[in-house]
């Protein structure tokens, strides 16, 4: 008794380890049986066939990877067997075996279809030769496949939606997620028009704008569509989209991937963070913000003469509570901008340029202090896909850090680089260095290192947990180098999407 | 010395409106007091303040309204305006823009929590 499921694994081994099927189609019984040892040693399953009708017929009961065949045989002649398996098994790889190998009879075999060819006599090096050759082709057509296979499947289990289709804006692929996400219960969308089967204008007009973009610019088009429709669900499902060309090495449109991401539950929380944020803002902020005035206004002397003491313990009280007010407003700046970040626009960026700026517009406040403010010389471009807004924040916080760490006459070096796949942003100064304790809470919010250097630096503790924020939602990473009154190395690595072919 | 200047103290807490008005008081200002937008407009039209303290998150009229209204009108555009700001953004003071980005007419701002110093100086300026 067989057991169906090992049976089935030593199946499955069997494709992976293709070993492929070879078919000797010769009326002489010497080469019949050199070739038949010869390719079983090199692993291949050997069939032998006396001449061409028999082959045929063999060929015709199951398939054969390779063909080895004899050009002169009595009766059917193998030009006439060549042009039939040509016409009934395409994928069948013919090798030629001819006696009087003439440059015509060549050019005529393979014009036929024959992927090469060998003159008798040959050596056993010169088959394994041919036939290697042949085993390679096989091997990287079965991989192309299996390759697309794994892709299909893989694309069609994903739970978000992705479509592509080409510059004529027709379907090229529509996974199940796209289609239930767009109510379509069609399976045979491929070939069609979008506008078949997609009847949301935003979403028809994203994947215009994506097509129609010029060569210059390559941005990603995002928004947030409303689907109602859905009866299983009890409220509207509210999906991110993300729309962007596909292009080739000239940049020449191709045709537009469009990606569905269910944010209905991530919206729902948003909401839920936001409510509470303005709960905070109102109910906590404003009763501090005026028992702070009142206690100032007693400091003041303006409610009566105070007593040294009184003065003191006042003092202390609204110290504290000015504490708890930034505290409160640094958190909603922080909610603010993370949940600016769930679904967003990302262009093509010139980091260059968009550093250089940033550089331009912190030189007053680094002069200010005498701190030599440079940007390091780039040779070539480095471009990545991102949020302008939230990188140039990242930028901008990274600076005014190092301006803010740095004792007078120090240097801070800005550039921009490009390492395996990432762009990367450096920022350098020659500041007061993070100790080593404390290296790896300093993206944490709130945190700051403290000691007596950092007593008079004013800080929220807030800009490194923002810079973190984003640099997540754009997949990206950060690394920290530092060395106590040596300096410290901040660099963001962001991937550089490869949409290009 | 002229006259006492006027100011009207705008705001929905009253207990912030007070601590401003002793502060004002205390240095020689005449003080007024609204608790919400309309009020404020109603006062604003009886007493012609100098000088207008003006809380932007208010029930019945946002101070940017109030604002909107006296600076278009041609009756009250001389009265100086200094906005009380909650929405302090830390990372882009946006102090002079509204939330859709609208940039307002107020003369000056301060933000919440109130410095009464920083307060007292910009009054003044604004009292000339």
């Amino acid at each position: 008794m067989t057991n169906p499921s090992l049976e089935s694994i030593k199946n499955s081994v069997k494709d992976i380890f293709f070993q492929p099927r070879v078919l000797v189609v010769d009326d002489e019984v010497r080469i019949q049986k050199a070739c038949k040892r010869l390719l079983t040693e090199e692993g291949c399953d050997v069939e032998v066939a006396e001449n061409g009708i028999n082959g045929l017929k063999m060929l015709e009961e199951k398939h054969f990877d390779i063909i080895l065949l004899d050009l002169m045989m009595p009766g059917m002649s193998g030009l006439d067997v060549l042009t039939d398996v040509k016409a009934h098994h395409p994928d069948t790889v013919v090798i030629v075996v001819t006696g009087y190998a003439t440059l015509e009879h060549s050019i005529e075999t393979m014009k036929k279809g024959a992927f090469d060819f060998l003159s008798k006599p040959f050596s056993p090096e010169e088959l394994r030769l041919v036939i290697g050759k042949a085993i390679e082709f096989l091997r990287t057509l079965q991989d192309i496949a299996t390759e697309k296979s794994r892709m299909r499947v893989m694309i069609n289990t994903l739970s978000d939606g992705v479509l592509t289709t080409d510059n004529q804006k027709r379907i090229a692929l529509a996974n199940p997620a796209f289609l239930k996400a767009i109510g379509c219960r069609n399976t045979s969308v491929l070939g069609h028009h979008v506008s078949e089967f997609i009847t949301d204008p935003r979403l028809l007009d994203m994947i215009d704008q994506a097509i129609n973009q010029p060569e210059s610019t390559f941005a990603e088009i995002t928004d947030e569509i409303t689907m109602p429709f859905s009866k299983e669900s009890e409220g509207d499902v509210i999906i991110g989209v993300r729309c962007l060309p596909f292009r080739d090495r000239l940049n020449r449109n191709l045709g537009s991937i469009t990606l569905l991401h269910d944010i209905t539950a991530l919206k729902k929380v948003d909401q839920l963070k936001s409510d509470f944020v303005s709960m905070v803002a109102h109910e906590i902020k404003s009763p501090l913000n005026s028992v702070l005035m009142q206690l100032n206004v007693i400091l003041d002397g303006l409610a009566g003469d105070l007593t040294e003491k009184q003065k003191e313990l006042l003092q202390r009280s609204s110290d504290r509570i000015k504490s708890l007010t930034t505290l409160s407003t640094e958190l909603l700046d922080l909610s603010k901008i993370e949940s600016g970040l769930i679904n967003q626009d990302r262009e093509d960026l010139d980091l260059v340029k968009l550093i250089a700026d940033q550089v331009a517009g912190y030189q007053e406040k680094a002069g200010s202090k005498s701190i030599d403010l440079i940007m390091k010389e780039t040779l070539t471009e480095i471009r990545m896909m991102g949020n302008r807004t939230n990188i140039e924040e990242v930028v901008s916080n990274l600076i005014s850090n190092a301006i803010r760490y740095t004792p007078e006459d120090g240097q801070i070096t800005v550039w921009a680089c490009e390492k395996t796949d990432c762009a990367v942003i450096n920022v350098l100064d020659t500041g007061l260095g993070i100790p080593a304790k404390d290296v790896d809470h300093i993206f944490d919010r709130f945190f700051r290192v403290k000691n007596e250097k950092t007593r008079y630096i004013n800080g929220t503790g807030l800009g490194l947990a923002i810079v973190k924020s984003i640099v997540e939602a754009h997949h990206g990473s950060i690394e920290v180098e530092s060395e106590v009154d040596q300096g410290t190395c901040f660099s963001v690595y962001f991937p550089r999407s490869a949409y290009k072919i | 010395m002229s006259e006492k200047k006027l100011i009207l103290v705008v705001d929905d807490d009253p207990d912030l409106v007070e601590a401003v008005s002793m502060k004002l008081e205390a240095s020689e200002y005449r003080v007024a007091k609204a608790y919400d937008g309309e009020e404020a407009m109603e006062k604003i039209a009886e007493e012609k303040p100098d000088l207008v303290i003006l809380d932007v998150m208010m029930p019945r009229k946002n101070g940017w309204e109030v604002c909107e209204e006296i600076k278009k009108s041609e009756a009250l555009k001389d009265i100086s305006v200094v906005l009380l700001t909650a929405v302090a953004d830390s990372v882009k003071t946006t102090s002079y823009t509204h939330h859709d980005g609208k940039t307002t007419l107020a003369d000056d701002y301060i933000p919440k929590p109130i410095d009464l110093d920083k307060l007292m100086e910009i009054v003044g300026d604004h009292c000339e």
